[in-house]
């Protein structure tokens, strides 16, 4: 048992094969487009205002069409036609097999409701931080913030887990640390495995081919992409009557152990699932109140 | 043309930085810095036109070598870099400081030589 994407979960179940999961995954991303490439498709945006869009995401919890009015670019009444175009249009992965003829509609629906059972538990409605932890709006927020953040500036697919205490953050390839102060006591650490890691790096250094870029260069994008997080945080923290001060971020290199909790500390977990099965987390260690 | 050095302790970040600077023919990076003290030891061999300084940086911080560098050198002209675009007081503290400008990271081309452009 652990949290899967549909499409692995039939291969898994012997439904589908690996081949055709890839036909259809290709099919999906012919068909289902961005909000940016649809309101190009339907000339409502340069690529130059897509690309500016884009930019000042990086620096404000906003969706593209959000951000796009804002800035000027759409009217509110353009932005809900092409939402309702990428809506119409969009097919998730069960109908691409359908469509690429790798399942029936009748299995489909059979492997639906099987999948939904074995997921139950890992199914995450929204950050739930345990009751225990004082500040949840604050943990809360850094959790969603991250998660955005990984699909706004890194264009991530992922599945997020739900959260977790934890005495020690597990072995991973590197660790990136910013440290918060002010309102709140507390370590954020983001880890990466090696997919994570060049998927960042790709997006901070907004380059396609980072295979002649050394491991600092790679690790030094993941510390500005946590940096980067954690200044819209703090900005966020801010708007909530919070004060939030970050320290420049370092790093850690794999270790067997891990990382440990610290005594009077507690470490919550957001473990973060790519699509190829490899993991990394989130984590927070937090201060704990004095009694 | 205007001679400018970069003080960040992100390697990519200055990196990009200066690819964008060096990009418009006004400007030209002479040298980097990765900490606040290096910016000022930095500012005294090269006597630059304009620095871009991080906020957030190791060994000593963007905005005490703002303050050292203005209190020395009343005429400097520093842009200030940040990912805290959101948090007022850190800006409004730059600014009280004596940084000319303050940019929001991670920034665009544009508004990088726009700002530079108007110090200059």
């Amino acid at each position: 048992m652990a949290v899967k994407f549909f499409g692995q979960f039939l291969i898994e179940q012997g439904a589908i094969s690996h081949s055709s999961l890839l036909k259809a995954i290709s099919l999906q991303e012919e068909t289902n487009r961005k909000i940016g490439a649809v309101v190009f498709e339907m000339e409502m945006m340069s690529q130059v205002e897509i690309a500016k869009v884009h930019q000042s995401q990086r620096n404000a919890d906003t969706r593209f069409g959000d951000k796009a009015v804002e800035m000027g670019f759409l009217t509110q009444e353009q932005l809900q036609q092409a939402l309702v175009r990428q809506r119409n249009s969009h097919i998730y992965i069960g109908e691409a097999l359908v469509k690429v003829g790798a399942l029936i509609k009748k299995d489909l629906e059979r492997y639906l409701l099987k999948f939904k059972e074995d997921q139950k538990p890992y199914a995450v409605e929204k950050v739930e931080i345990p009751k225990s932890i004082s500040n949840q709006e604050i943990w809360e927020m850094v959790a969603d913030l991250t998660k955005k953040m990984l699909v706004r500036v890194a264009d991530m697919s992922f599945r997020p887990g739900p959260c977790q205490i934890i005495d020690n953050l597990p072995s991973r390839t590197m660790v990136a640390e910013i440290g918060f102060s002010g309102s709140v006591s507390a370590r954020y650490l983001l880890t990466t495995s090696q997919d994570s890691r060049n998927i960042i790096a790709r997006a901070i250094l907004q380059e396609d081919d980072i295979e002649h870029e050394s491991i600092a260069i790679l690790d030094d994008s993941v510390m500005e992409f946590i940096n980067i997080v954690c200044g819209n945080i703090a900005a966020k923290a801010a708007q909530s009557g919070f004060h939030i001060d970050i320290s420049p971020p370092i790093t850690h290199q794999q270790s067997d152990r891990g990382i440990a909790v610290p005594e009077k500390h507690t470490g919550l977990m957001f473990p973060i699932y790519l699509s190829d099965g490899e993991v990394f987390e989130l984590a927070i260690f937090i201060k704990n109140d004095p009694l | 043309m205007k001679k400018v050095i970069i003080v960040d302790d992100s390697i990519a970040v200055a990196r990009q930085l200066e690819k964008i600077i060096n990009s418009c023919d006004d400007f030209n990076v002479v040298a980097q810095g990765r900490n606040g003290a290096e910016a000022i030891k930095l500012y005294h061999q090269e006597n630059p036109d304009i620095v871009c300084m991080d906020m957030n940086m190791p060994v000593m911080d963007g905005l005490s070598a703002l303050r050292s560098l203005c209190m020395t050198w009343p005429d400097v002209n520093v842009v200030m870099i940040t990912s805290l675009g959101g948090v007022g007081d850190k800006y409004s503290e730059a600014i009280k400081l004596g940084a000319r400008d303050v940019i929001g990271k991670p920034f665009e081309a544009e508004s990088v030589i726009k700002t530079l452009q108007k110090i200059a």
